[in-house]
């Protein structure tokens, strides 16, 4: 029962804080900030706790919430919440980075502070739901919960030309939108269940498999309208700009945690349910991401202003994801799901932390800084290590995301090529991640920054700003040194929902003379770092 | 000399409904607006006449009589705004009555 | 029975007291109505002057929609009408009028009863539309209206007369030739049995065309769309919301009684033909309504895209079998939301106090929501309502729109759709941006406008309208309870 208050509360409790600012019920600004901290600290601790607590040997879903009846139960939307393997650690990351955003945003010292924590304590709640969601039609609508506040939000308080950029990307996130509710309308339409949400779709089409075709047509609309959310390749130009003028909190919640909707949508709902779909798409989607982690790579090395840095790494990053889950394996996709839990929270750091730079040096512009690393060696060490992180050094949670997904990579012979050119990327994030650590903290002072300085003179990292930084850096670091407290949970969920995808990519790649093995043996009890052994060259299996 | 059929009044009712239509597209004079307005409902009415005679039913009729008072009705309001109009614009043309659009 | 209470709508003093017995009277109506069609459910379908009017399931429903769309209309228009000044007596009774013919118009299976319908509708409307006497625009607005009425009149008329040509003549009919005493062409039953038989008759086919192209206008589908810009933009504000709900939802329920009764027969014939009407409409109305820089007539196109959606829906009521009325009550449920989004518009552009009431600029709503946050926020939701964003309940409408033409294999439409929505959204947000974000600074010196929105704090009963109605789209948007019932 505590368990179910809690998964509710996390969403219930943002919302209600939200509403009640809305409705002008609180007036006293301490109170503003004392309802903000508990409408954000709530789903955090609910988060972390619903991790620590989730048991990875169950089948299926904890901590489940069923209310049948919403109205729309003939299309067979329930609201029916839950937490699986692939979603809690998500559902974690989504609550920390949450706190951490609403405590930037605290301490910020924006004006009409009310309505900011209003829209964001809104989008908290959406997007804890969005995690928590069973049924797919309310995991649809918790995402567009944040639509509405990104709008008001970067038009208010974003940087230059926020006018337009709000205007463009909430055209981009509808268009997205739209074309995956397409996919998920015809999913619907198509298999017909008593029920919209994923144990009840998976059942029915095990009974019923969908025909190829029909299969990679809805995989398709899914995959494009993702795409356009998550910014894959050719459709990711809104991303960067977007979270260059919004402001940093805002950054942090979509960058960290709303991209990863369509990802996550992709591992639970696409590839399971169909499988053939996604092996079509395969070569596409695997192409495409790595126009992310090259192209996409190689503009963030051109970029001399931070944030917008931050901004294209980010999006580079999504295209390893992306990489894991083309692949069509357990292991791919494993690995993405670390990644995504730890790139939200490397990602939302790298904002965080930029802001506090911009803060000090009164601009975004690299050039503009230099030497800072005497002045404010906390900070210094903060933004190394989040760099460090997002380039993936080992130590801390990306390492593993990428490496999972380097060794899936590997595992198919047709694949090795994108091994070879996904490692590039490693080398590309080098370059701009150490690059922006050698200008800003080492090196000469600039004119701009010793003149910026005489006005205002440049303090170390306070504790207000410390202590959201400090908590994501803690998470980080936990994932970095003890990764199998998430990939256990990932574990099972995965390989249970894999065994179809993993049959299939098997069945393609194999000569046919082999028979396939059967779906849950190789990594049943494995965990994603160990690698599954090659079964093409096993004669044995005759 | 050969009788006339209803293929006959449905050529006349089309001509008379065509040439109402056309003025209403064409014309710029208001007034002659709204009389090729009763010109295309009075083609209408012909044919309607026409088709009850031949098939024997007297629904057309009636509906005749309806038509008739509907156009009354709708010739009354026309005119009606028309004189308000004048009253305002002091002109009853079409071109000077464009104080809407973009 | 209560068929004949609304008849009652006859008032004729013109004193100011007018308007509050007028929301009175048609608030209890509504009241009366809704709990007699929810207490006493009629099952049956019952038919009245000699088969002229049905009183089925649905025509109940439709007709408190369109009480309540007149009480709304009402209140709004009470508001309007002490602020102009102008006699409120013909103006309420006019309104009545026109419901009364409204909920006629949706009762009628007989092509006599609705012409006279909708002509009664029509002309309370030319009048409605020129009310306000004093205004050119307004006059004008109304003898454009009133051009473009009659001539779809008269389109849908020789529509009508070529049905009856062919149904009058005994040997067209083949083998459901009723016998001479029972046959009554005009009517929607025996025109059904003749149209099933004869799908190929050419002057019944033109026949049909020319009463869907008459349908057309009513409703504001394109390539008959051109007045809407201008009637929006000249109409009183409290019409032009009555035009954009009442109106239109009369347009289309009558379509979907033809095309369900007597059209069924020509199905083929019409699908790829709405297919492409709909089609054309939805993009022409999101593109021009991206271009307007007029609140109303952006509103009126926007109105024109909803109108495209609306077609959709009813295309996919006719790919479905007789007793799977699904694609029919999706088209209620969108017309109700539509109703509630649109007056909570409309609601608070009434409370300006612009000095022409007609030129509703976008820069008139800067900063609103800084300026009378409840007021923004009731224009923000009934704008999100109509753009179908979560959690409102246009996007369930939309939702619903969207499963329903999937399953009805319209593709193409649908496609059409999700692109139009996306359009959409440009001019809806960009709405929204001048309502809730500040205005940049300009580099001309701009005299300072007097506020259209100082005199807001005089507005309570207007407040708690406006507020259930925006409650009540939010609350739709997570829980359609009876709606979904109905599935």
């Amino acid at each position: 029962m505590l368990d179910q208050i809690l998964l509710l509360g996390s969403i219930a409790v943002p919302l209600a804080v939200s509403l009640s600012f809305f409705a002008g019920w609180v007036r006293d600004d301490e109170w503003v900030v004392k309802l903000a901290c508990l409408g954000f600290g709530f789903p955090c601790v609910a988060g972390i706790l619903l991790f620590i607590k989730f048991d990875g040997t169950v089948d299926g879903y904890c901590f489940e919430i069923l209310y049948e009846k919403m109205g729309l139960q003939e299309l067979g939307i329930t609201f029916h919440l839950g937490l699986n393997g692939v979603s809690s650690p998500l559902f974690a990351m989504a609550g920390i980075v949450g706190l951490a955003a609403g405590l930037a945003a605290v301490f910020s010292g924006a004006k009409r502070l009310k309505l900011y924590l209003a829209l964001l304590c809104f989008m908290q709640s959406g997007l804890m739901g969005l995690f928590a969601s069973v049924d797919l039609f309310f995991y649809y609508l918790f995402h567009e919960f944040a639509l509405i506040p990104t709008f008001i939000m970067i038009g208010l308080w974003g940087g230059r030309n926020r006018r337009g950029i709000a205007l463009e990307i909430t055209i981009y996130l509808t268009l997205g939108a739209l074309v995956s509710l397409g996919g998920l309308v015809a999913l619907n339409v198509m298999v017909d269940a008593p029920k919209f949400d994923f144990p009840t779709l998976s059942q029915a089409l095990s009974d019923i498999a969908l025909h190829d075709s029909t299969q990679a047509k809805i995989f398709g609309l899914l995959l494009l309208g993702f795409g356009i959310l998550v910014a894959l390749f050719p459709f990711h130009t809104w991303a960067p700009r977007g979270y260059e003028a919004a402001p940093t909190p805002v950054s942090m919640l979509h960058a960290g945690v709303l991209k990863k909707f369509g990802l996550y949508g992709l591992i639970q709902i696409g590839a399971p349910l169909l499988p053939e779909g996604a092996l079509f798409w395969s070569p596409w989607l695997l192409w495409l991401a790595l126009g992310n982690v090259l192209f996409v790579g190689m503009v963030t090395i051109a970029q001399g202003n931070l944030k917008s840095m931050v901004g294209y790494g980010s999006v580079m990053h999504m295209g390893y994801c992306f990489l894991g889950i083309g692949v069509c394996s357990s292991l791919g996709a494993g690995s993405a799901v670390m990644l995504m839990a730890a790139h939200g929270l490397s990602v939302s750091l790298m904002f965080l932390l930029s802001a506090s730079i911009q803060r000090r040096s009164g601009t975004y512009e690299m050039g503009q800084m230099g030497g800072m690393a005497g002045k404010t060696p906390i900070l210094a060490c903060f933004f190394v290590a989040a760099s460090l992180a997002t380039i993936g050094l080992p130590g801390f949670g990306n390492f593993w995301g990428e490496f999972g997904v380097f060794l899936s990579l590997g595992e198919q012979p047709s694949h090795r090529i994108f091994l070879g050119l996904a490692a590039l990327g490693i080398i590309l994030s080098a370059v701009f991640g150490l690059r922006a650590v050698a200008r800003i903290f080492f090196g000469p002072q600039s004119e701009e920054l010793t003149a910026h300085e005489n006005k205002n003179p440049i303090r170390d990292l306070g504790l207000t700003e410390a202590l959201p930084a400090g908590l994501i850096l803690a998470a980080l670091l936990l994932l970095g040194l003890w990764p199998r407290g998430i990939s256990d949970r990932i574990n099972k969920e995965i390989t249970d929902r894999y065994a179809k995808v993993d049959h299939a990519t098997l069945s393609l790649f194999l000569p046919p003379c082999c028979p396939v093995p059967q779906g849950g043996e190789e990594s049943n009890q494995t965990t994603p770092l160990q690698v599954s052994p090659p079964v093409v060259l096993e004669p044995e299996e005759r | 000399m050969e009788t006339v059929t209803p293929h006959h009044f449905m050529v006349l009712s089309s001509l008379l409904f065509g040439i109402g239509f056309l003025g209403v597209v064409i014309r710029r004079n208001l007034l002659v607006l709204l009389m090729s307005l009763e010109l295309m409902l009075n083609g209408i009415n012909v044919a309607l006449v026409a088709f009850s005679r031949s098939g024997s039913n007297l629904d057309g009729s009636l509906f005749v009589f309806f038509i008739m008072t509907v156009a009354a009705a709708e010739v009354a309001v026309g005119l009606a705004l028309l004189v308000a109009l004048y009253k305002k614009r002091k002109s009853i043309f079409s071109e000077d009555i464009n104080l809407l659009g973009n | 029975m209560i068929l004949g209470l609304e008849l009652f709508g006859m008032k004729d003093s013109s004193s100011g007291r007018t308007g509050v017995i007028a929301i009175f009277f048609q608030s209890v109506l509504f009241v009366g109505h809704l709990l007699d069609y929810l207490f006493w459910h009629h099952s049956a379908a019952l038919n009245f002057f000699s088969d002229m009017i049905s009183q089925g399931l649905q025509a109940e429903v439709m007709r408190s929609f369109f009480l309540l769309s007149s009480l709304l209309v009402s209140i709004i228009g009470h508001r309007y009408l002490c602020r102009k000044g102008l006699k409120s007596g013909e103006f309420h009774h006019l309104t009545m009028l026109a419901t009364a013919g409204l909920m006629l118009l949706c009762q009628s299976n007989h092509f006599l009863m609705l012409f006279v319908a909708l002509e009664t509708v029509a002309l309370c409307f030319y009048t409605l539309v020129a009310y306000n006497r004093d205004s050119a625009k307004s006059l004008e607005a109304g003898i454009k209206y009133l051009i473009f009425g009659a001539l779809s009149s008269a389109l849908l008329l020789f529509g009508i007369v070529l049905l009856y040509g062919v149904g009058a003549n005994p040997e067209a009919w083949g083998a459901s030739y009723p016998g001479h005493e029972f046959m009554d062409p005009l009517s929607f039953q025996y025109l059904g049995n003749l149209m099933s038989e004869n799908p190929d008759n050419l002057m019944l086919r033109a026949g049909v065309v020319l009463i869907l192209a008459g349908i057309a206008f009513k409703v504001g589908a394109a390539p008959f769309q051109i007045w809407v810009p201008d009637v929006y933009h000249g109409s009183p504000l409290p019409i032009t919301a009555f035009l954009g709900v009442s109106s239109k939802a009369a347009g289309f329920f009558v379509l979907l009684n033809l095309v369900n009764g007597p059209f069924e027969g020509m199905s083929e014939f019409l699908l790829p033909l709405l297919g492409f009407v709909a089609t054309f409409t939805i993009f022409f109305g999101n593109l021009a309504a991206c271009a307007q820089r007029n609140v109303k007539r952006m509103l009126g196109l926007s109105g024109v895209a909803h109108a495209g959606y609306l077609l959709v829906a009813v295309m996919a009521s006719m790919q479905f079998a007789g007793d799977d009325d699904r694609a029919i009550w999706v088209l209620f449920f969108y017309l109700f939301v539509y109703l509630l989004a649109s007056f909570c518009v409309f609601g608070v552009m009434g409370l300006a106090d612009l000095p022409d009431e007609n030129e509703h600029e976008f820069s008139h709503y800067e900063d609103l929501a800084k300026k009378s946050p409840w007021a923004g926020f009731v224009l923000v939701s009934g704008i999100a309502s109509l753009a179908g964003i979560p959690p409102f309940a246009g996007f369930i409408a939309k939702l619903l729109l969207i499963s329903v033409a999937y399953e009805a294999k319209l593709y193409l439409s649908l496609t059409a759709m999700v692109i139009g929505v996306v359009i959409s959204i440009y001019y809806y947000f960009g709405w929204m941006r001048a309502i809730a974000l500040p205005r940049p600074a300009s580099f001309e010196d701009v005299e300072d406008a007097p506020d259209p929105w100082a005199g807001l704090s005089k507005t309570g009963f207007m407040k708690v309208v406006l507020v259930l109605l925006t409650v009540a789209s939010i609350v739709l948007g997570f829980w359609q309870g009876p709606f979904g019932d109905v599935f």
